[in-house]
């Protein structure tokens, strides 16, 4: 009994440390959040870009001549509005963080951005793709580094029609990512004058589209559209081959990740995609990035919005080392990026906080890696699409 | 409807009506010995996915063929799952028999997202789709508009195998009268000397073989696996033998087809094939309305 | 109160340990500050090997209690004195929303877990009570967000706590529609029946734009008794952040709730609603309609959870159908479990571990789901009927043991 007493009271020793260490103490370095998918679903997506701001984190604290120390806060918002509007409180309210690197969903970063508006953090979306993010609101403190759906599919849509295709059957998935991407790529396919022969909106947890397929079969379509991610594109693709279908298959920038060649295997030869930004393996920063990432090693690769996160980080902590750490100052200074060298391409923002710089570049499955259209064999003629 | 598209309808929809079929036998299996849910099902269907991919990985690299991979692979994936769906029972969920039924069928929910994650976490790129190889010979015949292939087919007809292997197994062995023992009555089977939690195990582990075996088929079939596929399997595994009639086999075929039938109806009825479901659930809780104790299952007056 | 006798009596029996009025009421008091300083600790520590420090420490605790049995005469001085305890503890809440008033953060989590606690009480009475099994709690959580949404949009004069009642309302109408089929089953095929309702309504909800569609709704901060819940409270109020007044609604909404599902637990409708979980057949036998029961228990517990998704709807300012799912219906399911079913107050610790637990794991980022999933699993294996399993009903009110 005296040994119980004894050990009830090194208990009640041990919380009251425990509180006490709690209270004061705040490290002297800048700290920047990261929000995005690292769990669920589509974390593979998330992971990539957590990994990526990690590195242009890490990169900045080895400079010599980087005024601050920088400390990165990854938080998870398992792409589900509720738990972003969480997340996004807890870093907003958090004195300590100064910008955010924000969003791969956009039903989140829909959600979140009144929460950064409230709380005063300005953010930069790294690769939600909803015109509304920016557009759908006047706040200050939202900025987004990658393009919107709209300037994607009015590419994608010109790019086709020059290519002499005429009718499509569009596979979406019923997510806003979808829905979205099928809503403008069908706005600017009237007005580039092809024709969609049938929709299909789907559930993105579905794993059988044979019914689907059976139907499109049935319509032949020169091409299918995909609107949606990666995981459900390898589905579609593979499943196309089991009902002997030979369409081209196009997707939007949701594919353009490693996984969806490692899922499809064979079949990838000739998938077509588009993705806002300049290629990252052609500016020179972007090599650099590539060979950095390679080297740390990481568990998951960085996927297809890794650079933009990357991009976003830098010009976040690029305005901190100009302005200092300081919620409105970093604010107004990001809201007056023009031009800004990164490697993803030039940044502006327009008024809304968005990158008018939005190259749209256009990619090619060729021998199982994603090629810059112009550099491929089907450009040149050697190979032909279908 | 032109007969080609009609009958490739037919044939799709039923390779996706035997893999319910095969994850609602287990439900059912599990049900008749213990009353309960193990709601873990559609996940350690994946896990079995996940360790014939590995064991494929590991075989490639000793260049074996591919029948024999493919035996090789179903062998250790039933079994591994047999041997986890055992073990799970066996400290997860006898050791909770006293305690409220829902109370199983959290921990069994728990343990399938632990399995869930943890594939996420440590198979190598495991949040992403994996690729799962074509083992079954892509021979394909076309009639007009049905595009008939091989492998379609030998999974169809593995999967019919499956179901009646196990139904003799539980009509004709000894261990299967044990089964039906335990199930008709615990107390009972326990007088007459079968041992129960043995019984009991062996169940689980035929269930959990089950699943793997559905699971393989799956990638076999769709040449693509990933984490998260057990998570509607699993409910519409779960729906299938519910509306079927828990405790009874043939009913989880029924159950099985007709989840796969509605489903397939309700894509070429709607502009909008994600209605589907819809379709198949409001389906479901009418059927469920009109007969409360599912199709197939036995009718017998209340105990009072 | 005039229901004053009604919920004295059943809380007052007890197996006589006859202790003076302030040492009940001291040990009462004590209770409830541990509490406090407990979930306090809770919401506020961040780092790594505080939160690791804290899970060693928690159940230490408990332990400790245990064996000194002052968790035994806890229980009892609450039963001596069930009134002093509810209100100390509703006080002891407002204590700790003041302690937290400028944290933000800890505010939103800490009134999602009354929201989820008012939704697991309706849980309680569907399943603790009368034995109906709801899997799609979270859909009527919804329906109740997704009218609040709505009426705000299309019913401007409407003041908005006849909003949150109607929410409340329209998610138990809506709810009516399931009820044939829930009377006709019992469970494993009424469970499949709720899931099914989950799932076809996140889908709809998904697949059609009348309601925002897959893009969610934003909605409108809460206005009541002239007061805006979007602002922060002014300096010379003593300032705190605007989430005060929703904490503060959300735990009115808690208490009333959990005041109503005790009211029924301890009066003969609850009796009633047992018997009927118990042996339906046998009820009958002795005149209780089974099916009445059923029926205003499920309705009900949907009410609750319409008022509920109301409250949350305004508070997070904005909703998608992606909220809803089959997961979260589970979660909630999961709270009443590992709490103990049909024990009311032990909703409230369970929805702590269940909401705030994970959040608490962001430090450990891609495996926190991993490290929630095995600690639930090992609670279940320790506590088989939650960690507050229900007691038996006290028959003899009073002090005659």
């Amino acid at each position: 009994m005296i040994k119980f007493q004894c050990m009830s009271r090194l208990w009640v020793l041990s919380v009251l440390c425990l509180f006490l260490t709690s209270c004061g103490e705040d490290s002297e370095t800048i700290k920047i959040t990261f929000i995005g998918p690292l769990t669920g679903g589509v974390s593979a997506g998330g992971l990539g870009g957590r990994n990526s701001a990690d590195l242009a984190i890490t990169l900045r604290n080895q400079a010599p001549d980087a005024k601050y120390k920088y400390e990165l806060v990854s938080l998870d918002d398992e792409c589900k509005p509720n738990v972003g509007v969480q997340v996004a409180t807890k870093a907003a309210a958090n004195k300590a963080i100064v910008a955010g690197v924000t969003h791969y969903c956009s039903a989140v970063a829909m959600g979140t951005v009144d929460v950064y508006h409230k709380f005063g953090l300005p953010v930069i979306v790294w690769g939600a793709v909803l015109p509304d993010i920016t557009y759908g609101n006047d706040y200050l403190e939202i900025h987004r580094v990658n393009g919107t759906m709209i300037n994607q599919n009015t590419v994608a849509a010109e790019f086709m029609i020059a290519q002499n295709f005429s009718s499509w059957s569009v596979i979406h998935d019923t997510t806003d990512y979808g829905k979205g991407h099928f809503k403008y790529f069908e706005r600017a396919l009237s007005e580039s004058g092809g024709t969609i022969l049938g929709t299909f909106g789907v559930n993105p947890d579905q794993q059988d589209f044979t019914a689907e397929l059976t139907k499109i079969k049935a319509l032949n379509p020169e091409v299918i559209y995909f609107g949606g991610l990666a995981p459900t594109g390898v589905r579609i693709r593979s499943q196309m081959n089991k009902l002997g279908m030979t369409q081209v298959f196009q997707g939007t920038s949701g594919i353009v990740s490693d996984a969806f060649i490692d899922g499809v295997g064979n079949l990838s030869e000739g998938v077509l995609a588009f993705r806002e930004g300049a290629p990252t393996e052609k500016l020179p920063g972007g090599k650099m990035f590539m060979k950095a990432y390679e080297a740390r090693n990481f568990n998951e690769p960085a996927e297809a919005y890794g650079a933009f996160a990357f991009a976003a980080t830098n010009l976040i902590i690029d305005v901190i080392e100009q302005v200092g750490p300081d919620r409105k100052l970093i604010r107004d200074m990001l809201n007056e990026t023009r031009g800004h060298e990164s490697i993803v391409g030039p940044v502006t923002f327009d008024g809304n906080g968005q990158n008018t710089i939005a190259v749209i570049t256009k990619y090619v499955i060729q021998d199982s890696e994603w090629v810059v259209w112009e550099d491929s064999e089907y450009a040149s003629g050697k190979r032909f699409l279908k | 409807m032109d007969l080609g598209f009609f009958a490739q309808y037919l044939i799709n929809g039923l390779v996706q009506g035997i893999t319910y079929a095969l994850v609602a036998v287990g439900f059912t299996l599990f049900f008749g010995v213990l009353d309960v849910i193990k709601f873990s099902h559609g996940d350690v269907l994946m896990l079995g996915a996940f360790t014939a991919l590995a064991v494929f990985l590991g075989l490639d690299q000793l260049a074996s063929p591919a029948w024999l991979s493919l035996i090789i692979m179903l062998c250790i994936g039933i079994l591994a799952m047999g041997l986890l769906g055992a073990l799970l029972c066996k400290f997860l969920v006898l050791p909770l028999k006293e305690s409220p039924p829902l109370n199983t069928l959290l921990i069994t929910l728990m343990f399938g997202s632990v399995i869930r994650e943890a594939v996420r976490l440590f198979f190598p790129n495991g949040s992403n789709p994996k690729p799962f190889p074509a083992l079954l010979p892509e021979a394909s015949i076309n009639w007009g508009n049905l595009n008939l292939r091989l492998d379609s087919v030998i999974l169809i007809i593995t999967g019919a195998l499956a179901i009646v292997v196990t139904h003799l197994l539980i009509q004709k062995t000894r261990i299967g009268l044990a089964i039906r023992a335990v199930a008709q009555d615990e107390e009972t089977a326990r007088l007459m000397g079968i041992d129960f939690k043995k019984t009991v195990l062996v169940t689980f582990a035929l269930g959990s073989g089950l699943a793997a075996l559905s699971g393989i088929s799956t990638g076999l079939y769709y040449q693509e696996i990933n984490f998260s596929m057990g998570l509607m399997l699993g409910v519409i595994g779960f729906s299938a033998a519910v509306v079927g009639g828990l405790g009874s086999i043939y009913g989880a075929i029924v159950g099985g087809l007709l989840f796969a039938f509605l489903q397939t109806l309700g894509a070429i009825w709607f502009s909008v094939p994600a209605y589907k479901d819809v379709f198949a659930f409001a389906v479901i809780i009418i059927l469920m309305a009109w007969r409360p104790t599912g199709l197939l299952a036995d009718r017998s007056a209340e105990r009072v | 109160m005039a229901t004053n006798r009604v919920v004295g009596r059943p809380f007052c029996g007890t197996r006589v340990i006859t202790m003076p009025d302030f040492k009940t009421k001291l040990a009462i008091l004590l209770g409830v500050a541990l509490s406090v300083v407990v979930l306090y600790g809770f919401l506020y520590l961040e780092r790594e090997w505080e939160i690791g420090a804290l899970l060693v420490m928690v159940p230490l605790g408990v332990y400790f209690l245990r064996r000194t049995n002052a968790l035994t005469y806890y229980q009892h001085a609450a039963r001596e004195m069930p009134r002093f305890t509810w209100i100390s503890f509703v006080l002891g809440a407002v204590v700790l929303i003041m302690l937290l008033r400028h944290d933000d953060f800890a505010l939103l989590m800490l009134t999602t877990v009354l929201l989820y606690a008012t939704v697991s009480l309706g849980l309680t009475i569907q399943f603790g009570f009368v034995g109906v099994v709801n899997f799609s709690a979270v859909a009527f959580f919804g329906i109740g967000a997704y009218s609040m949404a709505a009426l705000n949009q299309h019913f401007v004069f409407l003041p908005d706590l006849l909003i949150i009642f109607f929410s409340g309302a329209i998610s138990a109408l809506l709810g009516a529609l399931l009820i044939l089929p829930i009377l006709r089953t019992r469970g494993h095929y009424a469970a499949l029946i709720t899931i099914a309702f989950g799932i076809l309504f996140r889908t709809f909800l998904e697949v059609n734009d009348v309601l925002g569609g897959p893009q969610g709704l934003k909605v409108p901060a809460l206005e009541m008794f002239g007061w805006n819940f979007g602002n922060s409270f002014p300096s010379e109020m003593g300032g705190g952040s605007f989430y005060v007044a929703y904490a503060i609604v959300a735990l009115v909404l808690v208490a009333i709730v959990y005041l109503i599902t005790r009211l029924i637990e301890s009066s003969w409708l609850g009796l009633n609603m047992d018997s009927v979980r118990l042996d339906e057949v046998a009820s009958a036998a002795f005149g209780i309609n089974g099916p009445r029961w059923k029926i205003a228990a499920f309705m009900l517990g949907n009410c609750f959870a319409g008022l509920a998704g109301a409250v949350y709807a305004a508070m997070y300012g904005f909703i998608a159908p992606a909220n809803f799912n089959l997961s979260d219906s589970l979660l909630l399911v999961s709270i009443v479990l590992l709490g103990g079913i049909g024990n009311a107050v032990a909703v409230i610790p369970a929805a702590f571990l269940i909401v705030v637990l994970p959040e608490k794991f962001q430090v450990i980022q891609e495996y926190r789901l991993l490290l929630f999933g095995i600690v639930v699993i090992l609670i279940l294996r320790f506590r088989p009927s939650g960690l507050m399993p229900r007691g038996l009903r006290q028959y003899f009110a009073g002090r005659f043991g």
